[in-house]
Formats: C-alpha cells, structure tokens, sequence
C-alpha cells in the first residue's frame, strides 16, 4: 500500500466535515455524505494539492462551478446576489484544497511537502496514476467529490 | 490598538483570520501582506505588535520569514496560521521562535486559546 493509502473513507468524510463546518459555514451539518444515488458533476471545477515526500500523492476536489462559486460567497460572508471574481472563486476553492489537503497529511507519517493549491475547469492529468479513494458528499444538497491519488 | 501583520497568499484565508479575529474580539489595526517577502518588508517598515503567518507561501514561505526576522534580530511576536499542523511542523515553527501554530480550520476559540498568553 503506498504511505498515502493510509486515509479511509471515513477519515476523509470527518476531515472535510470538520474543514467545512469551521472554514466555510460555521456550523456543522452542512456538508454529509451523499445519500441520493448516482451524482453527476456537469460543470466541474477541480481543486487540488499534491503531497511530495518519498511517494507522491494528490487531494482533487471536484464541484459545479456554480457551487464553488457559493463556496467563495460563503467563505468570504458574500450575499447570494454577489458576483464572484475569477480570483476569488479560483483563490476559495483552492483554499478549500489546501485545508483539506493539509489535514490529512497531518495524519501521514512520513511528512513532506504540499504543494501550493492548484483550480482549473480542466482534471489535472492522471496518467500512471490510481486513485486510492474516493467519497461522494452532499454541500448543501449539491455534489462535492474528494479522491485521493498515488502519482 | 494593537497592530497586526496578517500573511496569507489567499485573500480569502486572510478575510477569514481577520473575520475570525473580531469574532473572538479582537479589534486589531490589520495590515496584510501577500507572501512572505511583502512580510518582511512591512514588519520592517511598521514595527507591528504581532504577525500571523500561513507557513506555505510563494517567494518566501512563512518558517523563511521568521528566520529572516530572527536573524535581522527582529523579535516581533510570531504565529503560525496554516493548514498543516503536525507535530514536526510545531516543533520546528517553535525551534525558530513561534510563539504558536494554529491548525485551519480554525475557530475564535482556537485564536482565544493561543492569543491571551501572548497578552497576559
């Protein structure tokens, strides 16, 4: 198993529960696990950082744009109206990542570097990569998937 | 009043320390810095009463700027906000002369619990 491969399902879900709940709503509650079958992501943005020690590992966030574009809204107390900058929703999300991100590697133990946070319309390449896990949650009944990657 | 330095490469990460602060009631004169480097320079020029600084920034990250602080002879009280808090990283931020690492996410209690000592 390789060193990231330590992190369960059940590890992510609390980590993210527990970032979300401080950092983007203050309360918990509002991100849980996704109950409702299938989910489709159809406009995503990703979010992630990579882990660098003597493996190399990746945390991908995967939303709707229009939900991390409420992400930034929440995180920056932004009323629902608001326009959100380019900046702003690439700075939020990628900030979201690099909480969760640096959360688990906490955990890891063997430390290391993390990466600065990477967003873009695009999945970054996982060429010669497995996915390790994967946990399908539900932000305020929409769509948010955090894999975890062996580069 | 007191004057805090605030760096953080994220403007949200910062908006949410400051946000974060008043909550725990901290009404502080808040000058904030993009990375490191820009750090420096504004705890050189204003001699402020406290810094908080995320550990992973472009151009000079946050265990850079202490020891250039440090080294300058700067003793300003220091703090760490980052997202990684293992104990490698606490020891290290203390070795260097921190005077404590908050973990994100955080809470105003997390700001309280660290802050008041340095006060006191």
């Amino acid at each position: 198993m390789s060193a990231i491969g330590i992190f369960d399902s059940v590890q992510l879900t609390a980590i993210a529960e527990e970032v979300f709940a401080a950092m983007v709503d203050g309360e918990p509650g509002l991100l849980l696990p996704w109950w409702d079958g299938p989910a489709t992501v159809t406009d995503p943005l990703h979010a992630w950082v990579d882990l660098h020690a003597s493996y190399t590992g990746r945390v991908l966030l995967t939303t709707d744009a229009a939900t991390a574009d409420d992400l930034a809204r929440a995180l920056l107390g932004m009323d629902a109206a608001e326009v959100v900058s380019e900046a702003d929703l690439v700075d939020a999300f990628g900030e979201v990542a690099n909480v969760v991100g640096g959360n688990l590697k906490a955990l890891l133990p063997e430390q290391g570097k993390l990466t600065m946070p990477l967003v873009s319309r695009q999945p970054p390449s996982h060429e010669g990569a497995f996915q390790l896990d994967e946990v399908l949650l539900a932000w305020r009944g929409r769509p948010l998937v955090i894999s975890v990657w062996n580069l | 009043m007191l004057r805090v330095v605030i760096a953080d490469d994220s403007r949200v990460m910062r908006q949410i320390v400051i946000r974060t602060l008043r909550q725990a009631g901290y009404d502080w004169e808040i000058t904030e810095a993009a990375d490191g480097a820009l750090a420096l320079e504004i705890v050189a020029a204003e001699q402020p009463d406290l810094v908080l600084s995320d550990w992973n920034m472009p151009n000079m990250t946050g265990i850079e700027l202490l020891r250039a602080l440090r080294a300058s002879g700067d003793d300003v009280p220091f703090g760490f906000v980052t997202s990684e808090g293992s104990p490698e990283m606490r020891g290290e931020a203390e070795a260097a002369g921190a005077l404590f690492l908050v973990a994100k996410p955080f809470t105003a209690e997390s700001f309280r619990d660290v802050i008041e000592p340095v006060l006191a």
